[in-house]
């Protein structure tokens, strides 16, 4: 996948096939292609939140500690993200693509 | 590529020793008349022929001659039987798993009424008796099986989440006994939920559970098995899918409920109504239902009020092909929206004849076929876009993803919602 002329090896949707590999240019470039001019604080606090979370765990956080940890309200996040936590913000931090019904 | 005879073996014996008479029979009944072609989202977005159902279809029959007939067996090429071997095995994987969203238009327009898409499933059976079943869509499946739902969701963390809804709940409706009630027995209803929703898409949680208060209905949840899920319905390996429907199933014995009412979802109610007295090979001594049924009934019989004024966009409606195509579930999500939202209007075509959003068949979680499953969203895009609504409505919540990425990659600049919560956003409560 190309963006801005940055080439990334990525899954079939777009996920980091090394999550390892991200930083935050690459975030600043994945919210871009996703129709996100600008990562503002709030885009900012919950993507650390699922980096953190992820690195930790090894998983995505429930939405429940996303909203608790960034004191966002849901709503907000999926306007921030529109297409979704899993899709649109996980995607964004360079995790994995979760499994399931997104 | 695995190369394991017995593998084979075993994958030919779902066509050599089948005593499924209606797989023989629709195995070796297309007359290639090609209607399907101009039924299925793939030929029709790609034109690309080895799209066509009955291509797929063939490439099943062409194993069947070559081991299950006289003919096949010692005159292969008189018969255009085909062996086993690493070339068709890689062509069923391609056009079964990542051509076929099992959406079952093909079977609705087959002019001799072969059920092309139960021959699709068998198909991929066999690919699951050989290993070759794509890793994201058994990664989900092993997820279901090993942690008790797709999603692999910690029992606390699922708790913690439901009681977060609670509070809402309660904010919401004003009444500090408002509850979301856990692993209670003897209820009326005990309710599922897509995983998908208390991890990431919580406000069809809190939707039902407003509608559950303003019923007064007594209902609860199992924070042990909850998920309505069954993914390995798309593998098609009964064997899993047994695993997972036989969990549900002794949870309802468990807590004794009378029924069970599956949250908005195609595939998990195909999977455990219709599908699951099969996997475990008995009837069950409780009732089934949707959740688009119960909310419908809710309706019909007054247990909620609805104003629809509340509702006040024009709202369309996305037919799941598994509730509707496959289950018949037509009218109930129709006099749903009728009675809770000021402005409905259908889609062209719709009902039985709908268009799949291309998400179905396992689609939404592989990865492999991801450029595909846009390609063939084209349809119901333009279908979306014609009718010039504001919100779509639908009751799945796989086509609620697969919806959520068409606005967004397409610009249709539309809200997804579920009927769930379409209704609580109408109720009024007394």
């Amino acid at each position: 996948m190309k963006i801005d002329g940055k080439e990334f090896e990525v899954d079939g949707d777009g996920f980091l096939s090394d999550p390892y590999i991200w930083n935050e240019e690459v975030a600043v470039l994945f919210a871009k292609y996703d129709g996100i001019e600008e990562l503002n604080e709030k885009h900012w606090a919950i993507i650390k939140f699922i980096r953190k979370n992820w690195e930790e765990t090894g998983m995505a956080p429930m939405i429940r500690s996303i909203c608790k940890d960034t004191g966002l309200k849901l709503r907000e996040i999926y306007q921030l993200f529109p297409l979704g936590p899993a899709r649109g913000a996980c995607r964004v931090a360079g995790l994995p693509k979760p499994d399931g019904c997104v | 590529m695995k190369d394991n005879n017995s593998q084979k073996h075993k994958a030919i014996k779902i066509l050599s020793e089948s005593k499924d008479n209606k797989l023989v029979t629709h195995l070796n009944s297309c007359v290639h008349c090609g209607l399907c072609a101009e039924s299925c989202i793939y030929y029709l977005t790609t034109k690309d022929e080895k799209f066509i159902p009955a291509r797929k279809v063939n490439l099943i029959s062409s194993l069947y001659q070559r081991y299950c007939t006289f003919t096949g067996k010692h005159f292969p090429f008189l018969t255009g039987a085909r062996n086993l071997n690493e070339e068709i095995i890689d062509e069923m994987v391609d056009q079964l798993f990542g051509a076929c969203t099992l959406c079952g238009r093909c079977n609705m327009h087959c002019s001799v009424g072969v059920d092309i898409s139960y021959v699709v499933r068998a198909g991929r059976k066999m690919l699951s008796e050989m290993g070759f079943v794509p890793a994201t869509l058994q990664s989900t499946v092993n997820a279901a099986i090993q942690t008790g739902n797709n999603m692999s969701i910690p029992v606390e963390e699922f708790t913690d989440t439901l009681s977060w809804l609670e509070e809402d709940l309660r904010d919401e409706v004003n009444d500090p006994h408002a509850s979301i009630p856990l692993n209670v027995q003897n209820t009326n209803i005990l309710y599922t939920l897509n995983p998908r929703e208390p991890k990431f898409f919580p406000l069809s949680i809190s939707a039902m559970a407003k509608i559950f208060y303003a019923a007064k209905e007594i209902w609860t949840l199992s924070t042990s098995m909850y998920d309505v899920t069954n993914y390995a319905y798309y593998t098609s390996n009964n064997n899993e899918a047994e695993v997972i429907a036989e969990r549900l199933y002794n949870e309802m014995l468990k807590l004794k409920a009378k029924r069970c009412v599956l949250a908005e979802c195609g595939h998990g109610s195909r999977a455990f109504r219709w599908e699951a007295p099969n996997y475990l090979r008995k009837s069950f001594p409780f009732e089934v239902i949707t959740s688009v049924e119960l909310l419908a009934e809710y309706i019909s019989k007054g247990r909620i009020k609805l104003d629809k004024n509340l509702n006040k966009e024009t709202i369309t409606l996305h037919d799941p092909c598994n509730l509707v195509r496959e289950g018949g579930i037509i009218e109930q999500q129709r006099y749903i929206l009728r009675n809770a939202a000021n402005n409905f209007i259908e889609m062209t075509p719709y009902g039985i004849d709908n268009f799949c959003c291309g998400g179905g068949g396992g689609q939404l979680s592989m990865s492999e076929y991801n450029e595909r499953r846009m390609k063939i969203a084209e349809i119901k895009t333009e279908q979306i876009r014609k009718t010039g609504a504001a919100i779509v409505a639908t009751p799945c919540h796989n086509c609620v993803d697969q919806l959520i990425q068409i606005d967004n990659k397409f610009k249709l600049g539309v809200k997804i919602k579920t009927l769930a919560e379409i209704v609580a956003d109408a109720i009024v409560l007394e």
